[in-house]
C-alpha cells in the first residue's frame, strides 16, 4: 500500500514536469497559433546554456574580476540571468527569422516548420556542443525529502511547488489581461486579429520568449544535478501528449493532464513492465492520449472550434 | 495539361487522358527507361546500390504523397508504416519460405492495414493533433514489435532472410536487386500517376482542401481518410518488403521518427501534390545525404571539438535536413515541382516570357 501511494506521488511530481514541458508547448499555441515540436531541444538548448555560463569557468571567472569576490550563490544568479538573456535572445531570433514569413501558413507548413525546427537545433546543439555527457551543474540542493515514510527527489519537489506558482501567473496572464487577449486572439485565427490591429509578429515572439523561458525553467529542474547531452531533448516527445491531453490552448489542463499521464507511467512501469518487458511506461501517454483524443478530439480542457465551410 | 505545343488535338478521349501526348515526350520517356536499364553498366557499382536506396526510398514518399500531399492528412509515421511492411515480409519469407512476389505485396498489405489504424482517428481529429496520432504509430511500433514473439519478428535481435529468388534467379547482388527494385519502384509510381487522376484521387483533393465542403459534396469522409492512410501505408510497405531484402535484414530500430522526418522532408522539397514532386525531393534530399557522408571527413577537420565521425555525420545530416525544410517551406512552399514546372513553360513559350 506504501509503494502503492509512492508510486502514485512520483509519478504526480514527475507529471508536474512533465506539465512545465507541455506547459511551453501551450504557452507558444496559445500565443501564435503554432503547435512547437521543437519543444524538447528548446530545453536541451537551455540546458546547454546555463550550463555553459554557470559551470564553465569563464563567466563565474569574468564576474569575480570585474566586482571582486562575491558569494557564490550571487555568482550564480548572475550567470544564470545571462544564460536567460541568451535565451530569449533565442526565442526572438526564431520568431524573427522561421516564424515571422510563415504567419497566416496552413497548419501542416507551421508543423513542418517546427519540425525542420527540431532537427536543425538537434544537428547545432552537437555542432556547437559537442556529443560528450557533460554534468548539469546543481541549481536546486542535492538529497531527498522526507514526508513520514516517503521520500521525493529535492529537486523535482521544490520544481513541482514553483512550478503550480508559474501556472498560476500564465494562468492570470492569459485569462486576466488585456494582452492576454490579444495573444489569445492570435491563437485563433492570424488573419482575423491582424486585421483587428493587433500585431501576430509581437504576439508570436512573447509567445517564442515564454516558451523558451519556461523551458530554461524545465531544465533547471529536470537536469538539476544529471548529465547533460542532446539526447536530453526527448523530454519534448514525452511532454508532447500531455499537451494534447490537457488541450492546446488550456492552461490549467496541463497540470491536470501532466499528473494523470505521470501517475499512469509511474504505475505502468511498476506493475504492467515486467509483463511487457518495460514497452508498457513508454507506450501508455501516447495510448492514453488517441482513446482520449477519439472520445474528445480537442483533448481534456481544449476549445471546441465549430468549423464552417 | 495546358501546356502542350502548338498544333496537339486530340479526336478521342483516350488520347486526351493519356499522360505522354508527343513523339518527343515518348522518346524522352523510352530514353529514360533505356537509361534507367543500362544505369548498372555504366556507372561504378557503389553508385548503384545508393540508387537502389533511392529507389525504394521514392515509393515510400510517393505513398506520403498520396496521404499528405494528396489527401491532406498529416502523416508522421511513414517510417513505421515502412518497418511494419518490412517485418511481414521478412517473417512471411522465413516462416513461410513464400517467394518474394508474395511477401513483398503480403507487406504492404501489413502496413496498409497498421497504418489505417493509425488513420481511423483522422475522422475526428485533425491538423495539430493528427499529427500526434501518427507520431504515435512511431512510438507503439517498436513496443510492438518486442511484444510480439520472437518467433515472428525477431525481438530484439531483428531477423535475417535470404535473397529473393525467382525460378533459377537470385537476386544477392547489387546489379540484381538493383533491377528488382528498379521495377517494383516503376509499377508503383506508374499507379501512383494514375490513382490520383481517378475518381478516388478527386475525392482526395476534395477531402484535402476542405473536408466539410467535400463531405456535403458526398464524399464519404471516413472511407476517403482511412483509403488514404491504407493506400500511403501501402506504399510504405512495399518499400519495406523491398528494404528488406536490399538488406536482407530487419531490426525496429531501422524504422525510427528520424526517417519519417527525413520523407516528409523529402516531400516538403519536392512540393505538395505532385506524384513528379515526391520523385525530385527523394532524389534531390538522398543526392545531398550522400554529398554530407562524402564530405564527413572533411568536417572533421573543421570543427574539432565535436568528436567521432558519426556524430560529425549526424550534426551534418541534422542541420541540413532541418535548414532545408525551413528554407523551402519559407522560399519556396510549392517546391520543386513547381520549378520544373517553370522550366517546361519557359521552354515551351520561348523565345517569349509569357504566353
Amino acid at each position: 500500500m506504501i509503494d502503492l501511494i509512492q508510486y502514485t506521488v512520483d509519478g504526480a511530481l514527475r507529471g508536474m514536469l512533465y506539465a512545465l514541458v507541455a506547459m511551453g508547448f501551450i504557452v507558444i499555441f496559445r500565443a501564435g497559433r503554432i503547435l512547437n515540436f521543437a519543444q524538447g531541444e528548446v530545453v536541451a538548448v537551455g540546458g546547454f546554456l546555463i550550463y555553459t555560463f554557470v559551470s564553465v569557468p569563464f563567466l563565474p571567472g569574468l564576474i569575480n574580476s570585474v566586482l571582486g569576490p562575491v558569494p557564490a550563490w550571487l555568482s550564480i544568479c548572475i550567470s544564470l540571468l545571462v544564460a536567460l538573456l541568451f535565451v530569449i535572445l533565442l526565442g526572438l531570433l526564431v520568431e524573427r527569422i522561421i516564424f515571422r514569413p510563415l504567419i497566416g501558413q496552413p497548419i501542416f507548413t507551421i508543423v513542418m516548420a517546427t519540425i525542420g525546427l527540431m532537427i536543425l537545433l538537434q544537428g547545432l546543439m552537437i555542432a556547437v556542443w559537442g556529443g560528450e555527457d557533460r554534468p548539469f551543474p546543481y541549481l536546486f540542493p542535492v538529497g531527498a525529502v522526507r514526508m513520514g515514510p516517503f521520500t521525493f527527489s529535492r529537486a523535482i519537489f521544490w520544481g513541482a511547488i514553483i512550478s503550480i506558482g508559474v501556472f498560476g501567473a500564465l494562468s492570470y496572464l492569459f485569462e486576466r489581461t488585456r494582452w492576454g487577449l490579444k495573444l489569445t486572439a492570435v491563437a485563433e485565427d492570424h488573419a482575423v486579429s491582424q486585421s483587428m490591429g493587433i500585431s501576430v509578429k509581437r504576439s508570436i515572439a512573447t509567445a517564442w520568449v515564454i516558451g523558451c523561458l519556461l523551458s530554461a525553467w524545465g531544465a533547471v529542474v529536470f537536469l538539476n544535478g544529471q548529465t547533460l547531452t542532446f539526447v536530453a531533448g526527448s523530454i519534448g516527445m514525452i511532454a508532447l501528449p500531455c499537451a494534447l491531453l490537457a488541450g492546446l490552448e488550456s492552461i490549467w489542463g496541463a497540470p491536470i493532464a501532466g499528473v494523470i499521464v505521470g501517475v499512469g507511467e509511474s504505475l505502468a512501469a511498476a506493475y504492467l513492465d515486467e509483463y511487457t518487458e518495460g514497452a508498457m511506461s513508454e507506450a501508455f501517454p501516447y495510448l492514453l492520449m488517441i482513446v482520449i483524443l477519439l472520445i474528445r478530439p480537442q483533448g481534456l480542457f481544449g476549445w471546441k472550434i465549430i468549423e464552417r465551410v | 495539361m495546358a501546356l502542350l505545343p502548338c498544333g496537339v488535338h486530340f479526336r478521342t478521349y483516350r488520347g486526351d487522358r493519356a499522360y505522354l501526348h508527343t513523339k518527343t515526350q515518348w522518346a524522352c520517356f523510352i530514353a529514360f527507361m533505356i537509361l534507367l536499364f543500362l544505369l548498372p553498366g555504366l556507372i561504378s557499382i557503389q553508385y548503384i546500390s545508393m540508387i537502389t536506396v533511392t529507389s525504394i526510398m521514392i515509393i515510400a514518399v510517393v505513398g506520403l504523397q498520396i496521404t499528405a500531399g494528396y489527401a491532406g492528412q498529416v502523416n508522421l509515421g511513414q517510417s513505421a508504416f515502412m518497418g511494419m511492411g518490412a517485418f511481414v515480409a521478412a517473417s512471411m519469407a522465413v516462416n513461410f519460405n513464400l517467394p518474394f512476389w508474395i511477401t513483398i505485396p503480403a507487406g504492404g498489405l501489413g502496413g496498409a492495414i497498421f497504418g489505417s489504424l493509425f488513420g481511423i482517428p483522422a475522422l475526428r481529429i485533425k491538423g495539430f493533433y493528427l499529427s500526434l496520432t501518427t507520431i504515435a504509430a512511431q512510438i507503439i511500433f517498436p513496443v510492438l514489435i518486442m511484444a510480439l514473439p520472437d518467433k515472428w519478428c525477431g525481438g530484439a535481435i531483428g531477423l535475417q532472410i535470404d535473397p529473393a529468388r525467382l525460378g533459377g534467379l537470385v537476386f544477392n547482388t547489387d546489379k540484381s536487386i538493383y533491377y528488382l527494385s528498379m521495377v517494383v519502384t516503376i509499377i508503383m509510381v506508374y499507379f501512383a500517376f494514375n490513382l490520383v487522376r481517378t475518381r478516388v484521387g478527386r475525392a482526395f483533393v476534395a477531402v484535402r482542401d476542405n473536408d466539410i465542403a467535400a463531405e456535403i459534396m458526398g464524399v464519404n469522409l471516413f472511407a476517403y481518410k482511412t483509403l488514404s492512410f491504407f493506400v500511403g501505408a501501402f506504399y510504405a510497405g512495399v518499400a519495406g518488403g523491398l528494404w528488406a531484402y536490399f538488406l536482407r535484414y530487419v531490426g525496429a530500430d531501422q524504422f525510427t521518427l528520424y526517417y519519417s522526418i527525413w520523407f516528409v522532408g523529402m516531400l516538403i522539397v519536392g512540393g505538395l501534390g505532385s506524384i513528379l514532386g515526391a520523385i525530385f525531393g527523394t532524389i534531390f534530399l538522398r543526392a545531398l545525404q550522400e554529398f554530407i557522408t562524402y564530405l564527413g571527413p572533411l568536417l572533421v577537420n573543421i570543427f574539432p571539438n565535436i568528436g567521432g565521425g558519426a556524430q560529425v555525420w549526424y550534426a551534418g545530416m541534422n542541420i541540413l535536413l532541418g535548414g532545408i525544410i525551413i528554407l523551402f517551406l519559407i522560399y519556396e512552399p510549392r517546391g520543386l515541382a513547381h520549378r520544373w514546372n517553370l522550366i517546361k513553360t519557359n521552354y515551351r513559350v520561348w523565345p517569349f516570357p509569357y504566353l
